[in-house]
């Protein structure tokens, strides 16, 4: 599900696929896929922080940037956002050219001022060389760097708990409204910097400024789900409650015994 | 579904004497509608008090957390109350290089207020800096509720400040 | 002119009242158009209305007598769209075109009593072409050069007409163009009009307007919106603003004309919520256009039907940009999006969308009124028409300018403009806004398009000029206009994000005197990147500024590194004040000083506690004798700018 790419939709067949250029290499690639997931589905590694292939593009850590040109351009070339950028026919793309490198390292050398303490941009960072950044550290920095997935993963999710609050320099990420969170953890989970903290204690989860008590699975005692997830999913799946009474390896324990005795 | 919405009165509607029931029912209730309705409430209430968000969320059904970060990130929000007059330096280029930054410190040192922050200590005035009004032929150039001033200079605070506390 | 309650049926009707009206004002033997515009409002206007308005009501026997049918018209005129604000309030005769300047309650009466009634000149309300006072004195605005040099189109109708008056635009022609195409053209014809007038788009980018209209043509689609961007942000723009307050009615009939040409039935004008009054003028012209039946269904009785709605923006820069301005149309945060996918394919909810910003939108009815070669004979190769500007900062005459695409910048400034307040050295132009760049001295002859500045490392932009003399400091200048972006910037993309975070911190420190001599190369790396690399133009432009000033005034830069000097005595760390011997001792900077730093007896030199000193500049400003001066770098900076200025 990749919105934002989506082109007007054209009828004839041959017009579905394109033959693309990356590296040197040629690649037969769908018409309208972003070039990022051409490239990675071909085992070309552009780096990106804030592409989620379940969620829509969003285009903001600017790592992904690529340079193209085309067999008309003469040489001209610039550079795109590959999360965004729709394939078509003809397109040479260098991921790895010396202005495409450069922007990497300027960019890569503002997130490490942005996060200084985050290991995770320390050792992307590394690998392009910077060990320290040449700009000014954030004051008391965390280690978020508005990739906005959180964001869009809790919408994607329904619960609409998290948003970005003010703007520019001064953006940060806030549930505003705790109450909405159902505490799922599915923001700190795809958060590329671990930048959302959450810890489980004595079946309490606690996450964005509130605890959840956790739900047991009634088999096997282990806590699974918080009840606002459980309410949450039943009310958007409209499966029954029951359904998660249990816990995955439980239900999958059961079902297996239910399959043997109907099968052997 | 709009109309289903629409007949929903909230009990936090009713805190603000209807007044925000009535700007509700000038626009759709529907997210499109979110910046509009939040200058209304504003004009109305001076600033955007929490209840008065949550109230907004409730009655566009967008989530809150949505309101929030509209609300946070255009400026012509305030999430605090402000004084009775709201003080709008022109930070505009053509007022900017006729000395506009001077009358922002001189202002913040008369009214002992921090520009977009809070308001004076005697509650009358809000300071506030404005990326332009589109007056640059009178800059530096200040706003006071409907009065504009020209060619502003840091010796003439003084007077304009003493005519705004009167009327 | 109360009646425009009138419903149109056809469009013949709307011909017929136009011609009613115009019989009717040709009575008139005279027209008193008072200035509107808040500069003028905010020093008595609408007093002076009223004052003029009664002393014609008083004296209706004697004009009678001498045949004299006078229509009093207060006609909202933007802030310096006359260009004299300082002069105002400004009330001007038509057809005599005799202006008056700093007009008063107290002396209105003398224009219905001398002016109208005897055929006198009033001397001295007359504008004098030199100084403040003295010099000559001008009788006809059409005699200053400010006026004579410039050829309105978009300004067309701004100061002339009564925006509130829906008859009053119909005698200037009003609807004429929107008439024509629904008589005598096809959509198609009306795009090919547009497109062979070689019209671009006046927001800034310069896209071909007619180009963006056929692309919307080739998109298949259920339904396409039309969008009018009066967003304009430029700090040091405001012809947007004028065009709005003062002619709202071109502005929609230019949508119309857009609408019909296009297929649209939606559409959307966006403004800016710091202009108050732009949004009034904009409502009750919509309000005033449903119910004469030139919005909604059924337009004219034909069966084209547009419905127009007003959007109040929130206060963000960054919605100028398009994509980010329909998400804000939407509801939403004010973040844009890549364009790879174009708007006119998916803009606003997703579908086709056409924008176009205010003064582009108030060509149209221009151009389909007089024909696409009429527009585009004027204008350079690359740039037909005209283009609107606003002239502000040191020059004499500020105000609103339009004139032919291809004047230079001195032509401009210095003919029309009448030059640098108190004649001193020019020192830089910055053209537009934050997107924009500073041009110095020997870029003054350069003619302004779209294409001759971008390549100097400007952008002609949306038309702000704000001219700068010897006493602006360009790291200063720099540093403004990434302050401003710091606080416009939606925050979405790192480049622009952290970009323009370590780029102010750079310029600050430099500006503190603590810099280093590679910052300046630090500060050109970084802007490369954020202009290669941020998702949309505000990134991508937003090094304009620094770019340009480094390109053209490197040696500034240098010097408030090497020398902790800041030559026009502007930044603040590197200046102090000082009392000179010219000082008479009359206490008054003393008096004024906020902090008391000033001590000091009568008839003594007074002396200034550095210690205690904020330099605020108060003392400068009010000393009489010039006795106050600027110490930068180890200079008197005050005595090199006299020194030079002479």
């Amino acid at each position: 599900m990749i919105k934002a790419v989506e082109k007007p939709v054209s009828h004839s067949e041959k017009d579905k696929t394109v033959r693309i250029t990356i590296d040197g290499r040629s690649i037969d690639a769908p018409k309208g896929m972003n070039l990022l997931e051409v490239a990675r589905s071909n085992g070309i590694d552009i780096p990106s922080l804030c592409y989620h292939p379940g969620l829509e593009a969003f285009g903001a850590c600017r790592l992904c940037v690529v340079e193209i040109t085309k067999p008309g351009w003469e040489n001209w070339r610039k550079l795109v956002t590959s999360c965004l950028y729709p394939v078509e026919e003809d397109l040479i793309v260098y991921t790895r050219s010396p202005e495409v490198m450069e922007n990497r390292r300027v960019v890569l050398d503002l997130q490490l001022a942005r996060v200084p303490n985050s290991d995770v941009i320390r050792q992307l960072a590394a690998e392009y060389g910077i060990h320290d950044t040449t700009y000014t550290k954030r004051k008391d920095a965390d280690n978020c760097i508005l990739c906005g997935i959180c964001v869009r993963v809790c919408e994607a999710v329904g619960a609409n708990a998290i948003s970005t609050l003010s703007r520019g320099p001064d953006k940060y990420v806030e549930v505003p409204d705790p109450e909405a969170c159902i505490g799922c953890l599915a923001c700190a989970e795809s958060c590329p910097t671990d930048a959302i903290g959450w810890h489980e204690e004595n079946g309490i989860r606690h996450i964005w400024h509130r605890d959840f008590e956790l739900v047991e699975c009634e088999t096997c005692g282990k806590p699974i789900l918080t009840q606002q997830q459980i309410d949450h999913f039943v009310e958007k799946s409209g499966l029954e409650e029951r359904y998660f009474a249990k816990c995955d390896s439980c239900r999958k324990k059961e079902t297996a015994v239910s399959i043997s005795r109907v099968m052997f | 579904m709009s109309e289903q919405v629409a007949e929903k009165t909230c009990t936090c509607a009713e805190k603000f004497n209807g007044t925000l029931q009535a700007i509700f029912d000038r626009y759709p209730r529907e997210e499109s509608s979110l910046i509009m309705v939040l200058q209304d409430v504003q004009e109305e209430l001076n600033w955007l008090p929490p209840e008065a968000i949550n109230c907004v969320a409730e009655n566009l059904n967008v989530p809150k957390a949505k309101v929030q970060g509209v609300a946070t990130f255009y400026r012509a929000f305030s999430l605090e109350p402000r004084g009775k007059k709201l003080v709008k330096v022109c930070m505009g280029t053509a007022c900017h290089v006729r000395g506009a930054g001077m009358l922002v410190d001189e202002l913040e040192r008369r009214l002992e207020v921090n520009a977009g922050k809070g308001m004076s200590p005697d509650g009358e005035f809000s300071l506030e800096t404005v990326n332009c009004v589109g007056a640059c032929a009178m800059a530096p150039a200040i706003v006071v509720g409907e009065n504009y001033y020209a060619n502003m200079g840091p010796d003439k605070l003084k007077r304009l400040l003493n005519k705004e506390r009167e009327s | 002119m109360s009646a425009s309650t009138v419903t149109f049926s056809s469009i013949d009707a709307l011909h017929k009242r136009a011609a009613k009206v115009k019989a009717e004002q040709e009575k008139h033997s005279m027209e008193v158009l008072v200035c509107a515009g808040p500069g003028c409002i905010a020093q008595g206007a609408k007093e002076i209305y009223q004052v003029i308005t009664d002393k014609l009501d008083e004296h209706k026997t004697a004009l009678k007598k001498k045949k004299l049918e006078v229509g009093v018209q207060l006609v909202s005129k933007c802030t310096g769209c006359h260009g004299m604000c300082e002069a105002g309030p400004v009330v001007t005769l038509e057809p005599s075109h005799h202006f008056y300047t700093h007009v008063t309650a107290k002396n209105a009466g003398d224009i219905v009593e001398k002016a109208i009634l005897e055929g006198e000149i009033i001397e001295k309300l007359l504008y004098h072409q030199e100084a403040r006072k003295g010099g000559n004195t001008v009788k006809r605005y059409t005699d200053i050069p400010f006026y004579a040099l410039q050829n309105r189109i978009a300004l067309r109708n701004v100061g002339v007409v009564d925006p509130l008056d829906l008859d009053d635009y119909l005698a200037h022609d009003g609807f004429k163009a929107i008439a024509k195409a629904l008589t005598s053209m096809t959509p198609e014809e009306v795009a090919d009009e547009v497109e062979k007038s070689g019209l671009r788009g006046r927001g800034g980018a310069g896209f071909p307007t007619g180009r963006k209209w056929k692309s919307a043509l080739r998109v298949k689609k259920d339904r396409v919106w039309v969008i009018c961007n009066g967003d304009e942000g430029d700090p040091g723009a405001f012809m947007d603003r004028a065009i709005m307050e003062g002619d709202p009615y071109s502005v929609i009939e230019g949508m119309l004309l857009g609408a019909y040409a296009l297929g649209a039935t939606e559409g959307y004008i966006y403004v800016r919520h710091e202009y108050p009054l732009a949004v009034k003028h904009l409502q009750l012209a919509i309000e005033k256009m449903t119910a004469a039946g030139l919005l909604g269904d059924k337009i004219l009785g034909t069966d084209f039907s547009f419905h127009l709605k007003l959007t109040r923006g929130g206060g963000a820069f960054v919605c100028g940009e398009s994509s980010a301005l329909m998400r804000s149309i939407e509801g939403k945060v004010g973040e844009p999006r890549a364009k790879y996918v174009r708007s006119v394919e998916k803009g606003l909810h997703d579908e086709p969308t056409v924008l176009n910003n205010v003064e582009t939108w108030t060509c149209i009815p221009a151009i389909i009124h007089k024909g696409a070669s009429w527009f585009s004979s004027l204008g350079s190769k690359t740039s037909k028409g005209t283009k609107a500007f606003s002239l502000v900062g040191k020059v004499k005459h500020t105000g609103l300018v339009e004139v032919p695409m291809g004047r230079t910048l001195r032509e401009i400034i210095f003919d029309i403009g009448g030059g640098i307040i108190d004649d001193r050295p020019f020192k830089a132009v910055q053209t537009g806004g934050p997107s924009g760049g500073c041009l110095p001295i020997d870029k003054l002859d350069l003619p302004v398009d779209f294409d001759t500045l971008a390549k100097a490392g400007a952008m002609m932009g949306s038309g702000g000029m704000i001219v700068m003399d010897d006493r602006t400091c360009m790291v200063d200048v720099a540093k403004y206009f990434i302050n401003f972006l710091i606080g416009e910037s939606c925050g979405k993309c790192v480049p622009c994000r952290e970009g323009l975070r370590q780029v102010y911190d750079l310029l600050d420190k430099i500006t503190r005197g603590d810099g280093e001599m590679d910052d300046i190369d630090k500060i050109e790396a970084l802007c490369h990147t954020m202009e290669v690399a941020s998702l949309c133009a505000l990134g991508k432009s937003a090094p304009y500024p620094v770019t340009s000033t480094i390109q053209y005034f490197r040696e500034e830069y240098e010097e408030h590194i090497r020398d902790h000097k800041c030559r026009a005595g502007v930044c603040k760390p590197l200046i102090k004040y000082h009392i000179n011997k010219d000082c008479t001792g009359c206490l008054v900077c003393k008096r004024q000083c906020p902090v008391e730093a000033i001590s000091g007896e009568k008839k003594k030199l007074h002396i200034i506690d550095q210690d205690i000193c904020t330099t605020c500049g108060i003392c400068m400003e009010v000393c009489n004798f010039d006795a106050v001066d600027i110490i930068s770098g180890g200079v008197t900076v005050t005595q090199q700018l006299e020194k030079a200025a002479k």
